[in-house]
């Protein structure tokens, strides 16, 4: 076979180059063999239909239910993977996910909590559940008579059920009992003021900058939810009733926030919150107490951290009140299977799922039922029940459809008070004038 | 006569176009195939996204509905925007902060290494400079957030051991950007060290022995034979390592977040926020247009000044 003698010219080489390229591409786009469901799970069907779940939780809480899912959805190959990214919290949940589905990314069951509803219903990124409620009259049931109502509402947009609720949490005191004890400080009985609080905090801290620093109490310093633990106990709230405009400039806001600040920089019972981990300090007994949900038992399960127990939060002004957020699994506009992934919420949501969720230290589980289990009390410190409790005075955390926009901008203004470089007047009032604009955008749509 | 003949002949023959060789073929589709990769990365991730974004500045579009013209609104916005002006002020002392340590204290360690010593000890210390350049950035942000912690940091602790009180690293405003600074150095100046040492390296011996019989002392040396002689170097150095310190983002996210306030929020971070936390596209490209911008007009500048003081062999 002879070989031409001639040069590939400019143009042949480009044709070649756009040949190569396009061959690349149907590589690169043809679709990936069905994903290998993770947790052990049994090999998939070929015939089935591939449905991915998304989560913020640990992806191993769901290990069984792929199993489960392997054995009860026949036709269904279930991926559960992570949508969580760094510090993000919500917000930064539903940046990535919004991020994700714009990606064409396929997502066919979402779990998303309040927090993130607005905005994810706005986007018309989740399918309303009603009509699969109302031909499901088992699953229907179970929302109804097994879900508290305020944990269902949560997870309503304009009377449309958007996620079936799986699991919540409010925000209570983790407290070290052999500090206390050693202390000789009898813990509170529930009902404690934020004196009686500063009180205990005086008299647990132990710091002089050295390396035996022991704190009495941190806080996030940041997060609507966990802020809204100390608003909502002095009947305060950083956006109105309504979530509709800024409500920084009430004064309990900035009572709130001056007695956050003095427990750091006057008190110094309390560390600035920016860089410290308030999880590897509490294990470690550099700190006395803390505030968190009912997923912090999750670390203290895994380092068989026994010596703690639980208190509700301090309490300064109106009605006794809880922050309490949930979240739930909703299936994805995007989703070419709704019904299938319709069974793969329910899997989710179910029992079985709950129960996994309890015994790793996770949330709140939202059935009734699996919270008034013996595993429930077995699988937290004596004082558990407090979780489950409080949910008759729960109050929603704040959670306007610009969550996403306004939770960073309350942060940012945060950590300027924390540091001392702002008195809690100055920040609050920066802080409002960046809010606003953004509350009276979200009214003009 | 003859030979003028013979000449001749040769002469018109190779005015003649000439069949190229197989191996002249062979060669350049060789040449073609080899760059096709990098052509097709660049037009993808490159230059389609810059035309994308100069389209993008006249639409309001926030990925999930369809976008909306936008017209000028986007880049008069620019004007209003002072939180960006903030911000871009964080960026340029970032930039010169980690741009001036970065390359003095790679040409330091590379004129250090570069000396005489036990082979041992130098592949030693080259590797130990160097690997903070082959981890993953974020993951050593988060144990240098650890480190800065200003209540129980390791730092502190140890300047409290002599004496010295606690510094706060990451809640200050003062402080935040100072140690996204020190990291940034910490983290990137064993690559420069690198590059200088392939430039110290390629300087001739024999330059340094004559300067030295005519009796140039050590400051001498490197003043008159290294400078001038590793100035491309150098000027290859400043240049990627200034363009990079203008894209710093993952290693300040996760050691301060960009904050306290916007202390320490950089740039590269804003464009995000703006793109992929309030879904701006529009507005995030107009931001991210001014940057490309400001690049574009410091590279040039830095090619134009680099007449002065970049001496070729």
């Amino acid at each position: 076979m002879s070989m031409s003698k001639r040069t590939l010219s400019r143009r042949e080489m480009l044709r070649l180059t756009a040949l190569a390229t396009a061959g690349a591409a149907v590589v690169a786009c043809s679709p990936a063999p069905a994903a290998t469901s993770e947790g052990g799970a049994a090999a998939p069907s070929q015939d089935a239909v591939d449905i991915i779940a998304t989560t913020s939780m640990p992806v191993n809480t769901f290990d069984n239910s792929l199993e489960r899912a392997a054995d009860q959805l026949a036709g269904i190959n279930l991926e559960v993977n992570a949508n969580g990214w760094g510090n993000g919290g919500w917000d930064g949940y539903s940046d990535t996910l919004l991020t994700r589905i714009a990606g064409g990314e396929q997502i066919d069951v979402i779990m998303i909590a309040i927090e993130g509803l607005g905005l994810l219903s706005a986007k018309n990124v989740l399918t309303p559940l009603d009509d699969f409620l109302a031909a499901d009259s088992a699953a229907q049931e179970t929302l109804e008579n097994d879900v508290h109502v305020t944990l269902r509402e949560m997870l309503q947009v304009d009377g449309k059920q958007m996620e079936y609720p799986f699991s919540w949490n409010n925000m209570v005191t983790y407290y070290n009992t052999a500090i206390f004890e050693e202390a000789g400080i009898e813990p509170s009985a529930g009902d404690w003021t934020w004196e009686d609080f500063l009180e205990v905090c005086t008299k647990v801290a132990r710091v002089s900058g050295s390396a035996d620093d022991r704190y009495a109490y941190s806080f996030w310093g940041s997060g609507m939810f966990g802020m809204a633990a100390w608003y909502f106990n002095n009947d305060t709230s950083p956006l109105t009733a309504d979530w509709s405009a800024s409500n920084l400039l009430d004064p309990k806001v900035a009572d709130s926030l001056q007695f956050l600040a003095d427990l750091i920089l006057e008190h110094k019972v309390a560390p600035n919150p920016e860089g410290w981990d308030e999880g590897a300090q509490f294990l470690a007994g550099n700190l006395v107490m803390r505030t968190c949900g009912r997923w912090c038992i999750s670390g203290l399960l895994e380092s068989d951290f026994t010596t703690y127990d639980l208190q509700y939060q301090p309490h300064r002004a109106g009605p006794l009140k809880t922050v309490a957020g949930t979240d739930g699994w909703g299936v994805s506009t995007s989703s070419s299977s709704p019904q299938e992934a319709w069974e793969v919420v329910k899997l989710l949501s179910g029992t079985d799922a709950s129960l996994d969720m309890v015994q790793l230290g996770g949330n709140i589980p939202a059935l009734r039922s699996v919270a008034e289990m013996p595993e429930f009390a077995e699988y937290g410190p004596s004082n558990t029940a407090i979780f489950y409790e409080s949910l008759d005075y729960a109050a929603t955390v704040p959670s306007p459809t610009n969550f996403n926009i306004i939770e960073p901008i309350l942060n940012r203004h945060y950590a300027t008070i924390w540091n001392g470089e702002k008195s809690v007047e100055e920040a609050l009032q920066a802080a409002h004038d960046e809010l606003q604009p953004e509350m009276e955008k979200l009214q003009q749509g | 006569m003859q030979t003028t003949e013979i000449s001749s002949a040769s002469l018109r023959s190779a005015a003649q176009p000439q069949p190229p060789s197989t191996l002249a073929r062979h060669e350049t589709i060789a040449g073609w195939l080899f760059a096709t990769p990098a052509l097709i990365g660049l037009l993808t991730f490159t230059a389609l996204p810059i035309i994308a974004s100069l389209i993008l500045v006249f639409l309001h579009y926030d990925l999930l509905t369809p976008p909306k013209w936008a017209g000028i609104g986007n880049i008069t916005r620019l004007g209003s925007d002072t939180r960006m002006f903030t911000i871009y002020w964080n960026t340029l002392r970032l930039v010169i902060g980690a741009t001036l340590l970065n390359n003095v204290l790679g040409l330091l360690l590379a004129v250090g290494v570069n000396r005489s010593m036990p082979s041992v000890l130098r592949y030693f210390l080259r590797t130990s400079i160097f690997f903070p350049v082959l981890t993953t950035t974020a993951s050593l942000a988060v144990v240098w957030r650890f480190l800065l912690t200003q209540d129980r940091g390791v730092v502190n602790y140890l300047l409290g051991q002599i004496g010295l009180g606690p510094v706060p690293w990451l809640s200050s405003s003062n402080w935040a950007l100072i140690s996204a600074i020190i990291y940034d150095v910490w983290k990137s100046c064993g690559y420069l060290m690198v590059i200088y040492l392939a430039g110290l390296q390629g300087i001739p011996n024999s330059y340094y022995e004559a300067a030295q019989i005519d009796g140039a002392n050590r400051l001498q040396l490197f003043r008159h034979i290294t400078l001038p002689l590793i100035s491309p170097t150098a000027f290859f150095a400043i240049v990627i390592s200034l363009i990079g310190a203008f894209q710093i983002f993952d290693n300040v996210w996760v050691l301060t977040e960009g904050g306290p306030g916007d202390a320490s929020r950089v740039i590269a971070m804003y464009i995000y926020e703006k793109a992929f936390k309030g879904f701006e596209m529009g507005y995030a490209s107009a931001v991210s247009l001014t940057l490309f911008a400001i690049l574009i007009a410091l590279t040039l500048g830095q090619f134009y000044g680099a007449r002065r003081w970049v001496h070729y062999e």
